[in-house]
């Protein structure tokens, strides 16, 4: 900071030098990261507890991945325009309960019904973000506290059964193509046309024009204000697929119940997926693996010999720590 | 809120001095008015509030229930003086539910309590206030040395004191203070007032006196109000941040102990609910998530406000269902206000 005037120049050399390696490594990061974190999680459940793996393991981990990766696609599309969606998860819970109460009376029409109310719970955030202009994680803070509200008056604070017409959703769970269950395929499907909405329609460019500059964005005429909208809508919908399955593996949702903890792990998906959380940087196809990453956490965990319960820390300290690992830092900027 | 000063013109200068003074005593006026306007507006509501709950419910305005609602003011606003502070730098707390919770649980394992534990007498008190210490010291160090911010490093640690919480939780049955000096001291009425809304007065009383008096206060709202000039001023900003951030922690971690007092024992979910009462608390008393402005008797008018409303509520009949959504559409509206004015086409919000 006391640099002399004759200092500056190498200052800025330096700076500039020690820019361009945090580039490349930024950009190694996102290349290969996300993979070699999975494959080197995988390792160590393979090698330490080899009969899990052999025997119908992958599919455990695959069904327990499904939710994760679909709030942690939402996510990453909040994530990409340089917000956050801290209700997502619990729009995922409110999904399911209302899925789980409307199956009966309203059969294949259910999922749809529920479907188009969660992605307007989502628009709603981003209308709110868009046009009254707060924060983020305030403003999704707050209206995660509403549906968690929601979801214990809707569901009266118990768990909610499918009475009838239940093998309308549950065969997304008991169908398995290649040994992976359908929610999962179904998950990955989603990556795919996210992958190829973000990289190549107009709409996903401009979401990804937001997360990295806002202001060169509003000048280039990006219609900023709709994207972030469809970004949280996106996010709500994406939560309530997720929804569905749960439903469609348990049957029955509660407030309390399955789901109702998807928040981290979900962030903690998208971020080990390679994804900032300053913006402007997403691979769909990469958040699938760091969502089967996140799902093996518990079982490495156990297999290390960590009691099953430092699950949450595990997932804490992964966001902690890759966020700080893959941060794009400038001296000057303040951050709060 | 902000200090105005009487410049004396010098003498030599012929100047009507008489104008601009009265000029200037009409600004101080409407400085004082304008500071004292905000929170004399949330104690008029407040007013209404009683008003209404009280004829809704006879039982609502008794002594007993308004000694309960002291009771519980006191955990969010002792979290709330932590989380004022941090919020006056502009930045945010959310680890507060995961701290409270590994300080609970390590307070009740420390005490005598039914597992059959042994009482570590003051350890008891000292160590988890130190664990709670150790958790905001992490995040501070994290968000000023990495630069990570705020809101991610304490998400991430609101679930690392979560998961240590669950840890030394453990399996075993629900431990219970055996105890009942302890259990009983909360609640226990000295001079009309329970002793942890005492506790809770006395620390805000200290907060404000910090804030508004010593250098540590007055370096926290000028990085608030404009972090650039505060460190080209060369001001102590990383160490005044860190310690804001152990502070926070401390004061947590204290609220944590309180609620395994208050309720005889303790599981790891002790602290569940307190973000989302103490968040928009501090935000409705008028400290804005911006940083700068705001202070620790407006967050003890905000807490009060809330609570009044959620028991008040409660009495006249809604579900306690309702209360994180009463929370939640709270925070929403009160940041939406505060943000009302500063809108503009350009303006980005992330």
């Amino acid at each position: 900071m006391t640099a002399t005037i004759s200092d500056t120049g190498t200052v800025a050399v330096a700076n500039a030098e020690k820019g361009k390696r945090l580039r490349t490594a930024g950009k190694l990061w996102q290349a290969g990261g996300p993979l070699v974190i999975f494959i080197a999680m995988f390792a160590v459940v393979a090698i330490l507890t080899p009969a899990f793996i052999g025997s119908g393991g992958i599919t455990i981990v695959a069904a327990s991945a499904a939710p994760i990766l679909l709030v942690a696609l939402g996510q990453a599309f909040v994530l990409n325009i340089g917000s956050i969606d801290l209700s997502n998860a619990a729009i995922t819970v409110l999904g399911a309960i209302l899925l789980a109460m409307l199956l009966g009376p309203l059969a294949f029409a259910a999922p749809i019904v529920v479907l188009a109310m969660v992605t307007l719970f989502g628009a709603v955030n981003g209308f709110l973000l868009a046009y009254t202009q707060v924060p983020s994680f305030a403003l999704t803070l707050g209206t995660l506290g509403i549906f968690k509200a929601a979801s214990l008056v809707v569901s009266g604070a118990t768990t909610v059964y499918v009475s009838q017409n239940k093998d309308v959703v549950s065969p997304l769970y008991t169908t398995q193509l290649a040994g992976l269950p359908l929610t999962f395929v179904l998950g990955v499907v989603v990556a795919v046309i996210a992958y190829l909405f973000l990289r190549f329609t107009r709409a996903g460019v401009g979401m990804t024009a937001i997360g990295k500059n806002e202001s060169g964005a509003i000048f280039s005429a990006v219609r900023t204000r709709a994207l972030k909208i469809v970004a949280f809508a996106l996010s709500g919908f994406m939560a309530g697929l997720a929804g569905m399955t749960i439903i469609a593996q348990a049957g029955s949702a509660s407030a309390m119940g399955l789901g109702s903890d998807l928040l981290l792990p979900a962030i903690a998906a998208a971020i080990v997926g390679g994804t900032s959380i300053s913006g402007g940087v997403t691979n769909p196809l990469n958040v699938i693996l760091g969502a089967l990453t996140i799902a093996l956490v518990p079982i490495a965990t156990a297999a290390i010999g960590v009691a099953a319960e430092a699950q949450n820390l595990v997932y804490g300290v992964v966001i902690i720590v890759v966020v700080a690992l893959t941060l794009t830092r400038s001296r000057t900027a303040i951050v709060k | 809120m902000a200090p105005t000063q009487t410049s004396e013109s010098p003498a030599d200068v012929k100047v009507d001095t008489a104008a601009i003074r009265a000029r200037e005593q009409v600004t101080a006026r409407r400085v004082v008015f304008a500071g004292s306007g905000e929170p004399l507006a949330l104690i008029g509501a407040m007013v209404v509030l009683i008003a209404i709950f009280s004829i809704l419910n006879p039982r609502f305005a008794t002594i007993e229930n308004l000694q309960n609602v002291l009771n519980q003011a006191s955990l969010p606003l002792i979290i709330g003086l932590g989380a004022t502070f941090v919020i006056l730098i502009g930045s945010i707390d959310l680890s507060v539910e995961g701290v409270m919770g590994a300080s609970g649980v390590a307070f009740v394992l420390l005490s005598a309590n039914s597992r059959g534990g042994q009482d570590t007498g003051i350890w008891a008190w000292v160590l988890p206030l130190l664990l709670a210490a150790a958790l905001g010291l992490t995040s501070g160090l994290i968000y000023t040395m990495l630069r990570v911010p705020s809101f991610i490093v304490t998400l991430g640690m609101w679930f690392v004191g979560f998961g240590i919480a669950t840890i030394l939780y453990g399996t075993d049955a629900y431990p219970e203070l055996t105890d009942d000096t302890i259990t009983l001291w909360v609640a226990k009425i000295t001079f009309g007032l329970p002793n942890v809304f005492w506790v809770a007065a006395i620390l805000t009383a200290i907060m404000a006196i910090v804030l508004r008096f010593t250098r540590f206060g007055r370096v926290a709202l000028a990085i608030g109000n404009n972090e650039e000039i505060a460190r080209s001023n060369g001001m102590p900003i990383i160490k005044n941040k860190i310690f804001i951030f152990i502070v926070a922690g401390l004061f947590s971690g204290l609220a944590g102990i309180l609620a395994t007092m208050q309720m005889g024992g303790t599981s790891n979910h002790i602290g569940d609910g307190y973000l989302f009462i103490t968040i928009p608390a501090v935000v409705i008393g008028g400290t804005s998530l911006g940083g700068g402005k705001g202070g620790m008797f407006r967050t003890a008018i905000g807490v009060l406000l809330l609570t009044i409303l959620n028991n008040g509520l409660v009495l006249a009949g809604v579900s306690p269902s309702y209360q994180s959504a009463v929370s939640g559409a709270i925070l929403v509206v009160a940041i939406v206000a505060t943000a009302w004015p500063q809108r503009g086409r350009l303006r980005i919000a992330k």
